[in-house]
């Protein structure tokens, strides 16, 4: 991590440390729509002298001590591709909120830089800033934000009549969007007579009326029961799979984090401590904290075949069934025990490796970060 | 929403209002009541003050200009010295029974000339402190003040303490009791009943029980009639005394002096008032007169309007004279 | 103080005791100093140990020392009479103060003709309309019957003229209180700077208002409709401010993320968010005005004040009744129908189509007009009264004669009153005024730090010590002293009948109706009955003030008790507590905050009533300011004015607990 670059405007050449070596094959080539570096948001007094300063050095509890400060964001940087699920993932206290709301200067950053499609956010004046909120950047509460006065259908269209849309075209619009979501038939309801997930469907609907580039969600999901967030999860994926929006996703709950995310960041005390695949998270965790936070995750859910595979031996390249590198540790296992032979990971038509009963065993005991931490 | 079209109906009207005023100088001492001729007739605005007496002559005033004038008369209680006020606006436009008020009637009717004397009322009134006659009639020697402090024990109440009490009326009223009380060394306590009914219920209730009790009270005054009262006598009346009151009331230590009551009537409404104007200037009644109404009023209980209809009813040389 | 002079005695100890037992008096001290209470005083004795002796020796240890006081009078009297002589002619009166004046007297002009033209079947229409329409039926049926009643009790002129009032000083109070409001709502400056002002002005007497207004602008209807202003508009920009400042900041957090404009996010979220604290607002300030309005009678304001006020000094209990149960009725109608307002949902933009209601009423309320005109009167038809006067003076006048003194044994109300006056009165005014003027400050000082923080504790002080200054110091313990029993009254009646209510819902909903009732009153009816029954004098005063702080104390306190974790009564009553033990141990405890409130509500609306018992005898304070407007003596009413909002202030700081916890913090 490094803070030497605080307020001098990193640019993309200087990727910090933490950038991901394996991206997912999908984004990994697409342009950033996203590309944060070296934020910092510190609350408190004086709070723009601590980024670049000795006081960067300091731990929280320290710094609130010694400046009374409280540090929210501390020295991040990533991109978020085109058409991927960005999670940001840490516990309640880790800076994700904050983080977010920082994209779209909901909460003015203290230091860094953020673009959005090449342009600079924190230079945007209020029109500008206006604009990308209403047009390109639409968020997701976790307390969903409606207005209690307003119907469903007329909270669905309140983003279009922010922007001035004629009164019969934003309804139409929002009736579409009431539809996609799924609430057909409630548009002359109140917030206040739904349950918890139809008012987030709402939500859900009113950020994606606006037709942006990045849906924003900061924590949709939190205040739902299990059973309706599985369902709204289903929704987000389906709505991906469909429309293949970019998504920035803030989350607390490390299975939702791996279900729907392309890439993961995690964070504690404000910085991010590892960025990279469900793979490379729970596959490869960075450090010790990552490693306990990830310890009771079924790998094999998680994991692929690339991780399992060793070197193909002569003549295992031409037989067995043949899997793709994407394939789930726990998919590999069923085919290998059903055949009961080793199976080949086939890449592009060239077979890549080989996974058999004891190199999926092994990833399934978490042999293999081991093996990889000693090597 | 019919409340917010009707509030914002009215702050238009405000709005309106001042900007169409804004452009100039605005006297406020012209403006007259906004509910004067509110309904298109010819409005007189009279002013009541709270003892009975005023209220009778205002009544009859009021019963007179209706009834044969055609005018619709409004009636405000307003104090003594600030009905001066009002009536140097215009806010009212007579007041029909004034006891002596130097200082206005010289800034007033001599200095602003807003306000034009108008005559006497015909009732002479006079001020002083008066017990009970079936106290004095046992005790004759009360009736010198020097006598006054071998009865303060007896004239205690809760509210004068240790002290004899001195019963005074509404604070409104022309008094110089508290100074009196200090000047002439009386061991008593002035104490304000705060409106001349209270005082009046005071008397009544001290005069079924037979109870001794000391107050000011004033002449002409119906209540005479039900509850006999005889005057204490105080160092008389001399105009050395006067003059030194005038300079600085707390000095005051003589009785208070007896002065035909006046009326007194705007400036402006003296000249534009027409009928009604002639009509008040012309006012004039006795002393039994006023008695009679004012004992309907506050003894029979009749409504002010009730008991001017009698007493017109049955005396119509006095009132007709006024017409004229 | 010689306690800590402790550690050079230790010198002379043994070394090894010295480490492990300090001096006990120290031990003492450190245990005191970890109970904040204790703290507090210690710190307060130990100022009060350097500064009495000076001030003792300097000004003697009786009432508030002369050398002290500073004498308005004489520029008071100056600027009061250069007002008088330059008001017309003057810039400032010609150019500003007329102007305002000029308009508000035309506004309410308008009005009236208004409500003339409509004539009494239009006026009694259009509020049975407005009532329907905002509130239901029921309250379009008491509309109805109000209205009427006014007419019946032959009081149709003046309820118009206190309506037409009520109309222009409430819009100006809801607009100017409503922008204070807006001003506060949205930014946290000017929020902390009118903070302190609002809750000021909200524990102020009426009265108090009354004097600066007539000094500027006479007597009339226009310095009562700005006394109204003043007096109503506080609450609207609390309300409007705390509206706006509670609105849910994840809706505003997400309507911003839309890219809502400044104004929008006002529009479209902020004010209708706060819909019901604005109607709340508005209702507090309609009735607000409604009691100035009445009290405004006393500087010429017209209207069913005047008659109250009329009939008040002649104590004609009966033309007095028929001059209050408008003011009653009207308070009630008013009241029912914004509350309605506020308590119903938003309406529902889409589903129906508020306007075809409205134009029904409106076209309902011109034919009604039309047919009043066709009839040929527009004010109440002079044969469709009820004379309620006579008969009610008679009963009154039973009641006097049988309750005042001829009942056996207790005597009556007349001996009631001496026995108040002569035993509770009397030696507490003697006691306050007897307490030397640096320990009643001292008292102060340490009444309100324990209760609030040093800040309410400095205001309170100074409060008080200003009314020495102002030379007022007697009058006020003698207020003060009134105040203190009428206090302790209402405090112990409120609970007695605030725990009970708080036990039962039967209780509770028999006593709702009648609570709501003496809430609404204003405060001028209450000096009608009081003084048939009592006299005049301080006990009437009291018996009014009482009568009106009750309803206030009552809800207050018996929702406290009623508000109480139930979860906490529970396991008490589990562990098998008795009624009253659950009540001392549990539920007065927990409910200790709003307990509070409720004798800070007691405190405040005492004192507005002991205040105006001025006009009943009351004297002290109360008597000056009647005696500065009826003689026109203004630098008597207002130093009066003075000491009774500084006193106002001193009794609201000395008992406000939590609120001014927050304000230190």
């Amino acid at each position: 991590m490094n803070g030497t670059g605080a307020g001098t405007g990193a640019t993309t050449e200087q990727m910090p440390e933490q950038t991901p070596e394996h991206a997912p094959q999908a984004a990994a080539d697409a342009p950033a729509v996203f590309s944060v570096r070296n934020l910092w948001k510190v609350f408190g007094p004086k709070a723009d002298r601590v980024p670049g300063s000795d006081l960067a050095a300091l731990s929280a509890e320290e710094l609130r001590e010694q400046a009374g400060c409280t540090v929210a964001v501390r020295d991040v940087s990533f991109d978020v591709r085109q058409g991927e699920v960005f999670v940001v993932m840490g516990l309640s206290g880790s800076g994700k909120s904050t983080l977010v709301r920082c994209l779209t200067r909901l909460i003015e950053p203290t230091s860094g830089t953020i673009a959005i499609d090449g342009e600079d956010v924190c230079g945007m004046d209020k029109g500008a800033l206006r604009d990308l909120r209403r047009h390109r950047a639409a968020m997701v509460f976790q307390h969903f934000g409606l207005l209690p006065h307003r119907s469903v259908l007329d909270n669905v269209a309140y983003g279009l009549e922010i922007q001035g849309v004629a009164k019969a075209e934003r309804r139409a619009k929002a009736a579409e969007m009431v539809e996609k979501v799924g609430l057909a038939g409630m548009e002359d309801r109140r917030p206040g007579q739904l349950s918890g997930g139809q008012q987030q469907r709402v939500g859900l609907a009113r950020a994606l009326a606006a037709d942006p580039e990045v849906l924003l969600f900061d924590e949709p999901f939190s205040a739902l029961d299990p059973l309706i967030r599985r369902d709204m999860q289903e929704e987000v994926v389906r709505l991906h799979r469909d429309e293949g929006r970019t998504m920035v996703f803030i989350t607390h709950d490390l299975s939702e984090a791996l279900r729907l995310g392309d890439r993961i960041a995690l964070m504690r005390d404000g910085r991010v401590v590892q960025c990279g695949t469900p793979e490379e998270i729970v596959g490869s965790p960075a450090d010790d904290y990552v490693r306990d936070f990830v310890r009771d995750v079924p790998r094999e859910q998680v994991l692929t075949v690339r991780r399992a595979m060793r070197p193909a031996a002569a003549g295992e390249s031409e037989e067995g069934e043949s899997l793709a590198p994407t394939t789930t540790v726990a998919e590999a296992i069923e085919t290998v025990a059903r055949t009961g032979t080793a199976a080949r990971v086939v890449d592009g038509g060239r077979c890549v490796g080989v996974v058999d009963h004891r190199s999926l065993l092994g990833v399934v005991a978490g042999l293999d970060s081991s093996r990889k931490a000693a090597a | 929403m019919a409340r917010k079209t009707m509030v914002g109906a009215a702050a238009l009207c405000v709005l309106a209002a001042a900007t169409t005023t804004a452009c100039g100088a605005a006297d406020m001492t012209k403006q007259a009541s906004p509910y004067a001729a509110a309904a298109g007739t010819k409005t007189v605005t009279l002013s009541v003050q709270s003892w009975v007496g005023a209220r009778a002559n205002t009544a009859v005033a009021k019963y007179l200009l209706e009834h044969e004038l055609g005018y619709r008369v409004d009636t405000v209680q307003v104090d003594e010295v600030p009905a001066w006020d009002a009536l140097s606006q215009g806010r009212v436009d007579a007041i029909m029974e004034d006891w002596g008020h130097p200082e206005q009637e010289k800034r007033y009717v001599e200095d602003k000339k807003t306000i034009a004397p108008g005559g006497d009322l015909g009732v002479t009134g006079h001020i002083g402190w008066w017990v009970p006659k079936y106290f004095a009639d046992a005790h004759p020697d009360v009736l010198d003040w020097r006598n006054l402090n071998k009865y303060a024990s007896q004239l205690r109440s809760p509210e004068s303490g240790g002290k004899g009490q001195l019963l005074d009326g509404s604070p409104s009223y022309v008094t110089n009791d508290k100074a009196l009380v200090k000047n002439l060394g009386l061991d008593y306590k002035v104490v304000f009943a705060g409106s001349e009914a209270a005082q009046i219920t005071q008397i009544q209730q001290s005069a079924k029980d037979k109870k001794p009790f000391l107050t000011y009270w004033y002449e002409p005054q119906w209540l005479f009639n039900e509850v006999p009262m005889v005057e204490v006598k105080l160092p008389s009346y001399t105009q050395e005394c006067a003059d030194k009151g005038a300079a600085d009331p707390s000095t005051v230590n003589c009785a208070y002096p007896t002065s035909p009551l006046k009326k007194f009537l705007n400036a402006d409404f003296t000249r534009n008032g027409g009928k009604a104007a002639r009509f008040l200037k012309n006012f004039q009644w006795s002393k039994d007169d006023q008695n009679a109404v004012s004992q309907m009023i506050a003894e029979d209980k009749l409504s002010a309007d009730e008991a001017a209809k009698r007493w017109v009813e049955k005396n119509p040389d006095v009132w007709k004279k006024w017409l004229r | 103080m010689t306690v800590h002079t402790a550690p050079p005695q230790m010198k002379t100890a043994p070394p090894g005791r010295d480490a492990t037992a300090p001096h006990p008096a120290a031990l003492f001290l450190r245990a005191l100093w970890a109970r904040p209470a204790a703290r507090k005083l210690l710190v307060l004795a130990a100022a009060a140990a350097v500064l009495v002796p000076v001030a003792a020796a300097a000004h003697g240890s009786g009432t508030w020392p002369s050398a002290l006081t500073v004498d308005l009078s004489k520029p008071l009297t100056g600027a009061s009479d250069w007002i008088i002589d330059n008001r017309d002619s003057h810039w400032a009166f010609l150019y500003f103060f007329g102007h305002i004046s000029g308009a508000i007297i035309a506004a309410v002009h308008a009005v009236y003709t208004v409500l003339l033209a409509l004539g009494w079947a239009g006026v009694t229409a259009a509020a049975a309309l407005i009532a329907w329409r905002v509130a239901g039926v029921r309250v379009a049926v008491t509309a109805t019957a109000s209205f009427a009643a006014c007419g019946l009790l032959g009081m149709w002129v003046p309820t118009m003229r206190t309506l037409a009032l009520m109309i222009v000083a409430v819009a100006v109070s809801v607009a100017v209180g409503a922008l204070l409001g807006l001003a506060a709502g949205l930014s946290d400056r000017t929020f902390r700077a009118l903070r302190p002002v609002l809750d000021t002005m909200q524990a102020l007497p009426a009265f108090a208002y009354l004097l600066p207004v007539v000094l500027v602008f006479g007597i009339g209807v226009a310095p009562a409709v700005l006394a109204t202003v003043v007096y109503a508009a506080p609450p609207m920009a609390r309300l409007t401010a705390l509206g706006l400042r509670s609105t849910d900041q994840g809706v505003l957090e997400a309507v911003e993320s839309l890219g809502a404009t400044g104004r929008q996010r006002l529009l479209t979220a902020r004010l209708p968010l706060a819909r019901r604290e604005l109607l709340l607002g508005v209702n507090q300030t309609i009735m607000m005005a409604l009691s100035m309005a009445v009290i405004a009678s006393v500087i010429g304001a017209d209207g069913l004040g005047d008659r109250v006020y009329q009939a008040l000094s002649t104590v004609d209990v009966g033309s007095a009744l028929a001059a209050g149960i408008p003011i009653v009725l009207l308070a009630i109608v008013l009241d029912r129908t914004t509350a309605a307002a506020g308590a119903s949902g938003p309406p529902s933009s889409s589903a129906r189509r508020p306007w075809v209601g409205w134009a029904l009423a409106a076209v309902v309320t011109a034919s009604f007009t039309l047919g009043g005109r066709m009839l040929g009167s527009q004010t109440w038809p002079d044969g469709w009264t009820v004379a309620i006067a006579a008969p009610v003076n008679t009963a009154k006048d039973w009641m006097v004669d049988h309750l005042y003194t001829g009942l056996p044994g207790i005597g009556g109300t007349a001996d009631l009153a001496a026995h108040y006056t002569g035993w509770i009165l009397d030696p507490l005014r003697d006691g306050l005024q007897a307490l030397p003027w640096w320990g009643a400050l001292l008292l102060v000082a340490a009444l309100a730090w324990l209760i609030g923080t040093w800040r309410t504790a400095l205001t309170a002080v100074l409060s008080l010590a200003a009314i020495g200054v102002l030379g007022r110091w007697e009058l006020s313990m003698d207020t003060l002293s009134q105040v203190l029993a009428a206090v302790a009254v209402t405090l112990v009646l409120g609970f007695t009948i605030a725990v009970p209510a708080a036990r039962s819902p039967r209780v509770e909903r028999l006593l709702r109706p009648v609570l709501d009732v003496f809430q609404t009153m204003p405060q001028f009816v209450y000096l009608i009955p009081v003084v048939a029954l009592f006299g005049i004098g301080r006990a009437p005063a009291a018996a009014a003030a009482v009568v009106y702080a009750l309803p206030a104390v009552v809800r207050i306190a018996s929702e406290g008790l009623r508000r109480v974790n139930p979860g906490a009564m529970e396991s008490a009553r589990s562990l098998g507590a008795t009624g009253g033990q659950q009540l001392r141990q549990v539920q007065f405890p927990l409910a200790r905050p709003q307990l509070l409130l409720a004798v800070n509500q007691a405190v405040v609306l005492v004192l507005s009533v002991v205040i105006i018992g001025g006009l009943v005898g009351g004297g002290a304070l109360g008597y000056e300011v009647v005696f500065g407007l009826a003689q026109g003596d203004l630098a008597t009413g207002l130093t009066a004015g003075v000491a009774i909002a500084c006193l106002g202030l001193m009794l609201d700081r000395v008992t406000q607990p939590t609120k001014g916890a927050r304000d230190g913090a």
